[in-house]
């Protein structure tokens, strides 16, 4: 019940226009009037842990050097992965990363180099 | 050295840039070796996916930690799916990248794996290397698969012969049929299935079932144990052995059965024959169960989910007899379960013996009263019958069950001996006689022509000389005799699978002479 109250706030939260201080107050006088102020602490634990998801799905796109990111950002977008700027990312060596909409696009020399060592080193 | 030079300069001879596009999720919650992910919207049922714990490290610390965890999609939820985790479910946490990767989970099957000792995913773990030349010769092949149909099925009408008399003769097995092995702890099940696999050594090797045994929560000590003798026995030339130890994950025991299925349906559709033992059932649904209620999945009675029925029986309708057109093999079943005080109508074991083509059911007081095998004949039964009986053996056991049948009743009067009868003594020695001649120690299968010839001998009155109380001791001595001085009857017996009368007539006569042999200090007065 806590995570329907909870994902409500958030869906209502993320439309246009949408007032958090409003969003609260409504809520908690719903929730006094059906006596189910207590759930409170829970629903706040499960905004939380939906927040945490979205930002771990949000789109996001990492390049290697900073002179790649226009590249990366435009071949993004190709991919339908919207990202506002592009993160500097040193372990990928060369190439990009994005990822968003549950998809992962991987043109990094990192993940080259672990495919031929995963290659090279299994029989 | 140098060809790990040479492999690499091909590989970075045929490296190209690549752009992967792939559907990946996050891990939410990790814990009891499932993982709860966020994402992952278009996985569908039993999807392999892989999870990567190398997204977020340096190229040098991925390097040290580069092997790949497989997981298996169990549950699809509204915001994500549910997976059982088929590795070390340590190195997974919160977090971690997870992609699909777009197959049914799949092991490698193929002739190579004969001999060898692999775990429910199909990988080597007897320290012999790689499956096959560096891991060619074996396919990957879909661990679920839907059966056969009955249009593509065939009678079961070719025995397999387990060389235990009391199952040859009583509760006859076909090539194709799902026999269940049903008793309490320590009663003779596991001895019984692996006899059966020895006594294929007796097969003519172009008919012989390649074995494949299932150890679904076993001791290792146990299934190492199997293993060794079935080497010493030379019986692992046609042997796998699928293990899923006790200390193995729920997951591994779950899957393991599907493995042996598997494995097997690979040689039945060459046409060949293969029997597949699963060590126990009872294990594989708490297994299942424990699987189940981790995945937040109702429980129903006895806490089994609800499809616990619809996991054996999807798993036991694999063994089938193929009809010509579809190559002629087959796939024969002995499924084990272990019941609690010999209760066959709990849960588990009547879902089974349902599912299943006849039950073999041992007492644990018949074991302890020095009956082995201590088959419940009254209880037992094969639903396939006679039709997976040769010729040979139908003729000499036609009147056992009967004759076995009338002693149990007449048991109870044996105390008043000294009251009884003529007609009535003879009846009761004949029936002890049966019951030793029944008997059979572990290890030791006979080859069908030496089961025949001694219900034969049994039947036919040559071991009357005998006391009751010696039987087993004569038939020692009878084997020897038969396989000394009836080579040419019990040869016959082999290649025609039948007693023509013309062998009928020359073992009478060998056996008169046996029986005359016998001292006159052992035979009765």
């Amino acid at each position: 019940m806590t995570n329907l109250y909870a994902q409500a706030l958030w869906t209502a939260s993320q439309q246009e226009g949408a007032d958090a201080k409003k969003l609260v107050k409504n809520l908690t006088e719903h929730l006094k009037e059906q006596g189910r102020l207590k759930l409170l602490p829970s629903i706040l634990a499960d905004l939380k842990r939906l927040d945490a998801r979205n930002t771990k799905l949000a789109a996001s796109v990492e390049v290697a050097h900073e002179r790649e990111a226009p590249t990366a950002l435009k071949e993004a977008v190709a991919r339908g992965i919207h990202a506002e700027k592009a993160h500097v990312n040193v372990s990928l060596i060369k190439g990009w990363r994005a990822s968003g909409q549950g998809m992962l696009i991987d043109a990094s020399a990192k993940r080259e180099l672990i495919e031929l060592y995963r290659s090279i080193t299994t029989a | 050295m140098e060809s790990i030079i040479k492999k690499i300069e091909q590989e970075i001879a045929s490296m190209t840039s690549v752009t992967r596009e792939e559907e990946t999720g996050v891990v939410r919650t990790t814990g009891d070796g499932i993982a709860e992910i966020d994402g992952l919207e278009g996985a569908v049922m039993a999807e392999m996916v892989l999870f990567d714990p190398t997204f977020d490290r340096t190229l040098e610390s991925a390097l040290k930690d580069a092997e790949q965890i497989y997981g298996l999609v169990l549950n699809l939820e509204e915001d994500g799916v549910r997976v059982v985790i088929l590795g070390d479910a340590s190195r997974v946490y919160e977090g971690m990248r997870v992609r699909r990767l777009g197959r049914l989970l799949s092991i490698p099957v193929g002739d190579g794996l004969v001999g060898r000792v692999v775990n429910a995913l199909g990988e080597p773990v007897d320290g012999k290397g790689a499956v096959g030349a560096s891991g060619s010769g074996t396919k990957l092949t879909p661990i679920e698969r839907e059966a056969y149909g009955v249009m593509d099925r065939a009678p079961v009408n070719t025995p397999i012969h387990t060389g235990i008399k009391a199952l040859d003769a009583l509760i006859p097995i076909g090539r194709g049929q799902r026999e269940l092995i049903i008793g309490d702890r320590g009663v003779g099940k596991t001895t019984i299935a692996i006899d059966t696999i020895l006594n294929q050594k007796t097969e003519d090797p172009a008919t012989r079932p390649i074995c494949i045994y299932v150890a679904i929560g076993q001791k290792e000590s146990k299934t190492a144990r199997i293993v060794a003798d079935l080497a010493e026995a030379g019986a692992m030339d046609y042997t796998i052995v699928v293990t899923a130890p006790a200390s193995s994950p729920a997951a591994f025991q779950f899957l393991a059965p599907f493995a042996g299925a598997t494995i097997g349906e690979h040689f039945m559709d060459q046409g060949k024959d293969a029997l597949v033992i699963y060590d126990d059932l009872s294990k594989h649904a708490v297994a299942y169960r424990q699987m189940s209620l981790l995945l937040r999945r109702p429980p129903g009675r006895e806490a089994y989910p609800g499809d616990i029925f619809y996991l054996h029986s999807r798993l036991l309708e694999r063994a089938a007899k193929l009809s010509k057109e579809k190559g002629g093999g087959s796939l024969t079943a002995l499924p084990i379960i272990e019941t609690q005080e010999g209760d066959i109508s709990a849960y588990i074991p009547t879902n089974v013996i349902s599912i299943t083509d006849g039950q073999v059911f041992l007492l644990a007081n018949l074991f302890n009263k020095g009956q082995r095998p201590a088959i419940d004949v009254g209880n037992s039964v094969s639903r396939v019958g006679s039709s997976a009986q040769t010729k040979a053996m139908k003729k000499v056991s036609g009147k056992i069950k009967l004759e076995l049948a009338q002693f149990r009743e007449l048991e109870a009067f044996m105390q008043f001996a000294s009251d009884l009868d003529e007609g009535t003594k003879k009846q009761i020695d004949a029936g002890q006689r049966m019951t030793q001649i029944l008997n059979q120690p572990q290890g030791k299968p006979l080859a069908f022509e030496m089961e025949a010839a001694v219900i034969f001998a049994a039947t036919n009155g040559f071991l009357d000389g005998f006391p009751a109380a010696e039987t087993s001791a004569a038939e020692v001595r009878l084997q020897d005799f038969l396989t000394r001085e009836a080579k040419a009857e019990l040869k016959a017996i082999r290649d025609s699978r039948e007693i023509s009368d013309a062998t009928d007539k020359a073992l009478r006569a060998k056996l008169d002479a046996f029986a005359e042999r016998a001292t006159p200090v052992e035979k009765e007065a």
